[in-house]
């Protein structure tokens, strides 16, 4: 599956209003802020359809799954947006992450747990918030707020010290940008390991940088972590190869299309996370030049002045 | 005193707005403490212990007064020995967590970092690693170290 979803949950008194762009999507946030109440509504009207009261609009089927039965009916759902509430124990499960990444469907999860398994964006955590009376000031309507921001750095950071997610391209690169500059620049060796590098460091001034299109499951704690220590920031571009494609190092009218709105391409079956559709694109858009990328090793040529120069600036607010 | 234990246990209820709807007792819900805390977290009115009235849904039945707030009732009310899960607490739930850990020994499991930094100053045993902490700043540098969740 792939594309955007606008979808309105109403019935006489409450109005849900918002989209969904991606394979996974979390809402959680304070009590008292009508997940439950949405979930519930999506449901009703999942299995009585119109004689529910409840009215669903939405261009791809909504339902919900139960614990009872998940395992049977998931493999039979085909192109729906599926609802998930948080008393399903299946949702931490492996078993559920296997069948996740290889359904056509998209998942829209209530839940305040992490859920490790799944790489999900941390642009796509949504908190629900009531924003005004609906026309005839009887219904209530409720949206969807962000509630955490990935690329956003609202401050200038000037970085003692660099986290960097990845171990491979991506890390070499900022290696090389901090190299002389005074700051260190240390690999996590995975998101999980952050919040430990962090702890092992001695600086104040710390910038993390991981891939945000799969880094969801860490930022409750990372965005508490921040709360004690205001000067470590986080920046969460897509990815790394993300950043590259966004510099406009690669020509292309293709590729910033792409990039305008991705949900438009990336096959949700396909590419369970997008920093894995990023990085393909990014192979095949400079096999064969100077370009040439590899995961693994970085290709000097991104090293070279003009080049790092380009991705850098990417980066808002970020002074090396 | 109110102690946390991160990760699955032994007799915890996991979804804990579902034990309440089949097992809260009527007086639970006219209680003061319960009454401010549908107030609090959910600006809605305990008319009786029947009756609640919200100002989004209109009048509402106990069943439909919020997860969090369940959970808390539970908290408070139950004497079955069982240790709800605070994952189904949002953060304005964590002060009254602190509040009902002050007033009796409560023990709460966690499958996630609830962020207690509104709830004031706090003590609390972390049972996983038998550590006492003070405050918020204490309870993260605690909690982020424990793997179980």
């Amino acid at each position: 599956m792939r594309g955007q979803y606008h979808i309105i949950v109403q019935n006489k008194r409450l109005r849900y209003e918002f989209d969904i762009r991606r394979n996974i999507t979390i809402i959680r946030g304070d009590s008292a802020t009508g997940k439950t109440t949405l979930y519930t509504m999506i449901a009703l009207a999942a299995r009585q359809g119109d004689s529910s009261g409840v009215d669903v609009q939405c261009e791809k089927k909504c339902r919900t799954l139960d614990e009872l039965d998940w395992k049977i009916v998931l493999p039979t759902l085909h192109d729906c947006i599926i609802f998930l509430d948080e008393d399903n124990l299946f949702l931490k499960t492996t078993e559920f992450a296997r069948l996740a990444r290889n359904s056509d469907n998209y998942f829209a999860i209530i839940t305040r747990e992490d859920l490790p398994n799944l790489p999900y964006s941390v642009e796509e955590i949504y908190g629900i918030h009531t924003s005004g009376r609906y026309h005839d000031m009887k219904k209530i309507y409720n949206e969807f707020y962000h509630i955490y921001s990935g690329e956003t750095l609202l401050e200038e950071v000037r970085p003692d010290e660099c986290i960097v997610e990845d171990s491979n391209s991506g890390y070499y690169f900022f290696r090389d940008i901090c190299e002389g500059k005074g700051i260190s620049c240390k690999t996590a060796g995975g998101k999980s390991k952050i919040k430990d590098k962090l702890k092992e460091s001695e600086k104040e001034n710390i910038l993390v940088i991981a891939d945000g299109a799969s880094a969801g499951p860490e930022m409750n704690e990372l965005s508490q972590y921040m709360k004690i220590h205001p000067k470590t920031k986080c920046y969460l571009p897509e990815s790394f190869e993300w950043m590259i494609l966004k510099s406009g190092l690669i020509d292309g009218n293709t590729i910033q299309d792409i990039l305008e709105h991705p949900e438009d391409f990336i096959e949700s079956q396909t590419y369970f996370s997008w920093e894995q559709y990023f990085t393909n694109i990014l192979i095949q858009y400079t096999q064969d030049t100077y370009l040439k990328y590899n995961k693994s090793k970085l290709n000097e040529s991104y090293l070279h002045e003009k080049a790092k120069n380009m991705i850098l600036n990417v980066m808002e607010n970020i002074i090396f | 005193m109110l102690k946390i234990v991160f990760g699955d246990i032994e007799n915890s209820i996991y979804h804990p707005p579902t034990y309440f709807d089949n097992q809260y007792e009527d007086e639970w819900i006219t209680d003061p403490l319960s009454v401010e805390m549908i107030k609090d977290i959910d600006k809605s009115e305990v008319i009786s212990a029947h009756l609640i009235v919200s100002p989004v849904l209109g009048p509402i039945s106990t069943k439909e007064i919020s997860g969090g707030v369940k959970t808390l009732i539970l908290m408070a009310f139950d004497e079955s020995e069982k240790v709800f899960n605070a994952s189904s607490c949002g953060d304005n739930c964590a002060k009254w967590i602190v509040e009902i850990g002050r007033r009796k020994d409560l023990t709460i499991n966690l499958h996630h970092v609830l962020d207690f930094s509104s709830a004031g100053e706090f003590d609390a045993l972390i049972l996983n690693t038998g550590k006492i902490v003070h405050g918020y700043r204490e309870y993260l540098d605690e909690a982020l170290a424990i793997k179980e969740r």
